[in-house]
């Protein structure tokens, strides 16, 4: 595989995500779509790290980063939709209109 | 005592009775008209002193520097002062004798004496004021003591009109005064009277020419409301709404004499320039003429002699545009003392037969009040100028004053005054001594059943206004004059003009079948002009008013429909617009997502294509 083919692939999972966030009505269906354009990143990160720079750490701390960035961001919004759901009995993004002005 | 403790005395005294008054004795009438006069008479004491002392070098505090202005606050003891302020507190005190007697079982008693004590002390001080700017602090607190006592029967609307138009009218005066101060401020950088006049290093000096024609045309605006001069002299007939004893006082010693009085304050001034002068004789004659028309038609006792103010006034200020300090000043003195007695005689009429008309006096017997007749006829005739009472005298040295100068035809102007002065003074005294026909009534009327603190004063005031003209000599010394005597032959125009004026009034009013009516009645367009007065005051309530409603009117709706509406609108709109834009906020998420996505992607956009 090619630096190309990396680049493609990652670019493929970055608009599956987005298509997830912007059109999906579940909330935990756009959670998906975000962590699906992380991992995009986190790819996109590696592939440039292996075939442009000749030092492995700089794109490996990247990923890490983001690793551990979406494993805490998943935790904080999965409590979110939690107490959500507790609270309104109902996930639906078209349905929480609460700060429209 | 020396001079500094007299002038406190003469100018503390009423400041601290209208003090104690005012403070204290509101529960107590009669011990307040007890401290009112007490301290009246103090002042009395200490004005009479000082003038027998004579006069001194000024007194001067200095008040405060800022650069090179000095602003001194003190007294100035020299003869013109000096004199005014003994004619002040001399009227001011019978003034008040009387109104024991007049306003007795007033409710507002207390009030009337503490307003009256501050009048007397404004007044004082104003005389005794070394500098102008303590002179027009004076002249203000004169014109608001004015405003109260002439609105003392505050229930009434007619005296709250009149208060304020005399307010307002010399307001209007004030301003031009304020103007021509404030001119004189940064020629000499002080207000200094003594220096002022100084004829070597004084204003003459100082200012040029013309500059001082406008700095005395403007002081002259502000003498011409305060002494009622024509156009701003209509508030003083409505000043009659005010008690009796307080037209005494305002017409004789105290408000519109402090115009006068400050004329002859600042004379070397007004000599200095030939237009300004010019001015004050034409205003001074017409109005003189002008006032003594309306009160040949006039029935009410007091606005005759209102109008008769006026005129006199008019005279006053000839005698000083003519030159003649002298002339002036003493016709300023005596026309105070017999004005004040004909005021007092007037009210002891309206108090004891409650009418101010002339012909209903003498329907209902106001010639059977024997001691207030007699009065009443000596001051008309030193009003009318009939030898040798006190008016005569000073109104002979205005005349002669005016034939020196080569003012003929003010000379001309003053003799028709003068004449028609001697037809009304004769019509209201024959109007009241020979009435077509008197009122049987229940009570007689004989004696005087007046308290005798209101005869006092009359008495003392008439035997002024009889001897008064003989001290011409000595109130030309206290001024520093020198007095030229007139021959007779001088004197007898004036005597023929009030002779043929007196006899005038006694055809049309006072012989047996006199028909009771002015001369004026053949000639209805004249007549009825002068009862409307020449249609000033008619002019400005139709024009003045007019205009100035419109004006405010106008602003009004420039400030509501212009300005505020303006300001609301802008409110409005942003209010408007802010609703517009909430309703972008649609609080769906996603929306706001896939706009910041398209957003990016414009950025990159541009970014990549540039």
């Amino acid at each position: 595989m090619t630096l190309h083919g990396f680049i493609l692939l990652g670019l493929a999972l970055f608009s599956l995500g987005l298509v997830a966030v912007l059109s999906r009505r579940n909330l935990i269906a756009v959670l998906i779509g975000v962590e699906l354009m992380m991992n995009a990143a986190s790819l996109n990160f590696m592939a440039f790290n292996r075939y442009v720079v000749k030092d492995p750490a700089i794109g490996q701390v990247f990923v890490l980063i983001i690793i551990g960035l979406a494993a805490a961001e998943v935790a904080i919004f999965l409590s979110i939709i939690l107490r959500l759901y507790r609270l309104r009995r109902d996930i639906d993004v078209e349905h929480l209109t609460g700060l429209k002005g | 005592m020396d001079s500094l403790t007299l002038v406190l005395l003469a100018t503390g005294a009423p400041l601290i009775c209208f003090l104690i008054c005012i403070l204290a004795l509101r529960p107590h009438p009669g011990a307040a008209r007890v401290v009112a006069l007490g301290g009246m008479g103090l002042s009395l004491f200490g004005s009479v002193t000082l003038l027998l002392q004579g006069p001194v070098e000024p007194l001067r505090f200095l008040w405060f520097s800022s650069g090179e202005i000095q602003l001194q606050f003190g007294f100035l003891l020299d003869g013109l002062s000096l004199l005014f302020a003994v004619a002040v507190a001399l009227i001011t005190f019978c003034v008040m004798l009387y109104s024991i007697g007049y306003m007795a079982g007033d409710p507002g008693t207390t009030r009337y004496f503490a307003m009256l004590s501050f009048f007397a002390w404004a007044m004082l001080s104003f005389v005794y004021a070394v500098d102008l700017l303590q002179v027009f602090i004076f002249w203000e607190l004169v014109g608001l003591a004015s405003f109260f006592l002439i609105g003392f029967w505050y229930e009434k609307p007619e005296a709250n009109a009149a208060a304020k138009k005399a307010f307002l009218m010399t307001r209007v005066g004030d301003v031009g005064l304020l103007i021509g101060l404030l001119l004189i401020l940064p020629l000499s950088n002080s207000f200094d009277l003594p220096h002022l006049l100084d004829p070597q290093a004084g204003l003459v000096r100082l200012a040029l020419p013309a500059t001082l024609t406008l700095i005395t045309l403007l002081i002259f605006v502000g003498i011409v409301g305060k002494s009622a001069q024509f156009p701003l002299h209509t508030w003083l007939p409505d000043a009659m709404e005010g008690p009796t004893p307080v037209s005494a006082l305002l017409h004789s010693a105290t408000m519109v004499a402090a115009g006068v009085f400050l004329m002859a304050r600042l004379h070397p001034l007004f000599m200095a320039s030939e237009q300004t002068r010019t001015v004050v004789l034409c205003v001074a004659t017409f109005t003189a003429i002008l006032a003594s028309t309306m009160a040949m038609v006039e029935r009410d006792i007091k606005k005759v002699l209102a109008y008769s103010s006026i005129s006199q006034l008019g005279f006053m200020l000839i005698g000083l545009g003519a030159g003649s300090l002298f002339a002036g000043v003493f016709h300023l003195v005596t026309h105070a003392v017999f004005k004040a007695l004909l005021f007092l005689c007037s009210g002891v009429y309206i108090h004891h037969l409650a009418t101010n008309d002339m012909e209903e006096i003498g329907r209902r017997g106001g010639r059977q009040l024997r001691l207030t007749t007699a009065a009443l006829v000596i001051g008309s005739a030193a009003l009318a100028g009939v030898p040798p009472l006190a008016g005569f005298f000073s109104k002979e040295e205005i005349f002669a004053q005016l034939g020196h100068g080569g003012l003929g035809p003010f000379a001309i102007g003053a003799f028709a005054a003068a004449f028609l002065t001697a037809y009304y003074t004769g019509r209201m005294v024959f109007l009241v001594v020979a009435p077509a026909q008197i009122e049987e009534t229940s009570h007689d009327h004989h004696g005087d059943p007046q308290p005798w603190v209101m005869l006092a004063p009359i008495v003392l005031l008439a035997l002024g206004a009889l001897t008064l003209g003989f001290f011409g000599s000595s109130i030309a010394a206290t001024l520093g004059v020198q007095l030229v005597h007139h021959s007779l032959v001088s004197m007898l125009p004036a005597i023929g003009v009030v002779a043929l004026g007196g006899a005038l009034a006694w055809f049309d009013f006072g012989r047996k079948s006199a028909p009771r009516r002015g001369f004026i009645t053949r000639l209805a367009a004249l007549e009825t002009l002068f009862i409307r007065q020449w249609y000033v005051d008619d002019f400005y309530r139709t024009i003045v008013v007019r205009i100035n409603t419109a004006l405010a009117k106008t602003m009004h709706f420039i400030e509501t429909r212009g300005l505020d509406a303006g300001f609301d609108r802008l409110g409005f709109n942003t209010l408007g617009l802010g609703a517009l834009a909430t309703r972008l906020q649609s609080g769906w998420v996603q929306i706001y997502t896939g706009g910041a996505v398209v957003l990016l992607g414009l950025v990159v956009a541009y970014f990549g294509l540039r």
